[in-house]
């Protein structure tokens, strides 16, 4: 059993490009499944890439683009969304969005405003007497339109309101997970076939928090097989304090 | 010097350009050819130290930026180390693939190179404010030089212990001791 520490040199050894034979192999082998190998790996990469940044720069020679050019494909590739693409591979897998700041600060300011908005505009589900919601959080998509939002209630409920249809390849459905603790990770606490309302699954887990985080990804049959995210992320969002 | 380069892209032009490739406009690849390629050959010949060889090796990595530019994901990291990432590999898919024989004869014994591309040139373009640098300079100056040659050249540990001439159990751990130190500066 490979200690954290090992892996973690492991995955600088074969980002350093350091590693032949079996031990190349067994780095190859834990960048195909195992997530906590391939977020070590990518920091390593992102770390030393400052060296190749220091590579001398050589003009290429102007045939050299030409070259390129006409291997290029002909027609432009056809757009294809994102949801609609096949399995993606381990190594798109966006486990770490969780733990990335950056990705989630602009969606969140954003998902803020529309809280607000959408709190006091829409009619929402949740306007009968006692079920007012104390959160809400607005799932932003990868454009920033607002997609579904998450009523947490004065009772510890929370459901899931789509704002719009969601659409949902053949063999994968949505599954809805909630981060209030980066130590423990992403929990699931929903799944659908398609865009509905859906009670979410926190009773179990602590009283959501201003700030926590909701997102939706696109994961196979009977949810994530893993327990954690594996697919796109459809939209996400902070929980922020209802009006 | 090289910071006010005129062609030099940020990391979000870059990423958008990429994003703009996954949607099948060359336009967008010449953009990063225009502000990366200079230095992706560069990255090459540290590796297979032939112009032609580090062009084709360039060529090849374009080809791929444009086929693969839809699973880069800006969350995990910088669309730089991301194409760095594959133009080096490819280098290194290279020269130990398909070119491994006679480039290896054309190393100089390590310590005895005299190209610009030394490990201390490298050391001084290393950007002050980034750890990376702070973290190489608390390494024994032979360490750090051994792993930077080893990162410029895409050095095996196997052809670490050849250039040295120390066992390859030696190398390992020697390496791995460095790593260690590396890791715990840069957490």
């Amino acid at each position: 059993m490979m200690t954290r520490e090992d892996k973690d040199i492991l995955a600088a050894e074969y980002a350093m490009g350091l590693l032949a034979g079996e031990e190349a192999a067994q780095a190859e082998q834990l960048l195909a499944d195992d997530e906590e190998f391939i977020a070590m790996h990518v920091r390593w990469r992102e770390r030393l890439s400052e060296i190749d940044a220091t590579a001398t720069k050589v003009t290429p020679d102007a045939a050299l683009w030409t070259r390129i050019e006409a291997a290029l494909p002909r027609a432009a590739k056809p757009q294809i969304a994102k949801m609609s693409s096949p399995l993606p591979s381990p190594l798109l897998r966006l486990k770490d969005l969780w733990d990335s700041l950056g990705f989630w600060r602009p969606a969140g300011l954003v998902a803020t405003m529309a809280a607000l908005v959408l709190a006091a505009g829409l009619g929402l589900s949740v306007r009968e007497v006692g079920r007012q919601p104390v959160l809400v959080a607005v799932l932003m998509t990868e454009n920033n339109q607002p997609g579904a939002i998450v009523n947490v209630l004065a009772d510890g409920r929370a459901e899931l309101v789509p704002l719009g249809d969601i659409p949902v390849p053949a063999g994968r459905v949505l599954q809805i997970w909630t981060l209030w603790d980066r130590v423990r990770g992403p929990v699931s606490v929903g799944l659908a076939q398609s865009a509905r309302r859906l009670d979410l699954e926190v009773k179990a887990l602590p009283r959501t928090t201003a700030t926590q985080l909701f997102e939706i990804t696109l994961e196979p049959e009977g949810g994530s097989p893993t327990g954690r995210p594996t697919g796109p992320v459809l939209m996400k969002g902070n929980a922020t304090t209802a009006l | 010097m090289e910071q006010q380069d005129p062609t030099a892209a940020t990391d979000t032009s870059l990423a958008d350009a990429l994003a703009r490739c996954a949607r099948g406009e060359q336009q967008a690849l010449r953009q990063i050819y225009d502000s990366e390629a200079p230095t992706m050959i560069g990255i090459a010949m540290r590796v297979l130290r032939r112009r032609d060889m580090a062009e084709e090796c360039v060529h090849d990595a374009f080809l791929r930026i444009y086929q693969k530019a839809d699973s880069f994901d800006p969350a995990r990291g910088s669309p730089r180390a991301w194409i760095y990432t594959i133009v080096r590999n490819r280098a290194l898919n290279i020269v130990r693939g398909e070119a491994r024989t006679d480039l290896v004869d054309d190393f100089e014994p390590i310590g005895l190179t005299d190209d610009s591309e030394n490990p201390e040139d490298a050391m001084l373009r290393l950007s002050d404010a980034r750890s990376l640098k702070r973290c190489l300079e608390t390494l024994a100056p032979v360490r750090r030089k051994i792993l930077l040659l080893a990162y410029m050249h895409g050095l095996t540990h196997g052809e670490i212990a050849g250039k040295i001439g120390m066992p390859l159990g030696t190398v390992k751990s020697w390496i791995r001791r460095s790593l260690l130190s590396l890791r715990e500066c840069l957490a």
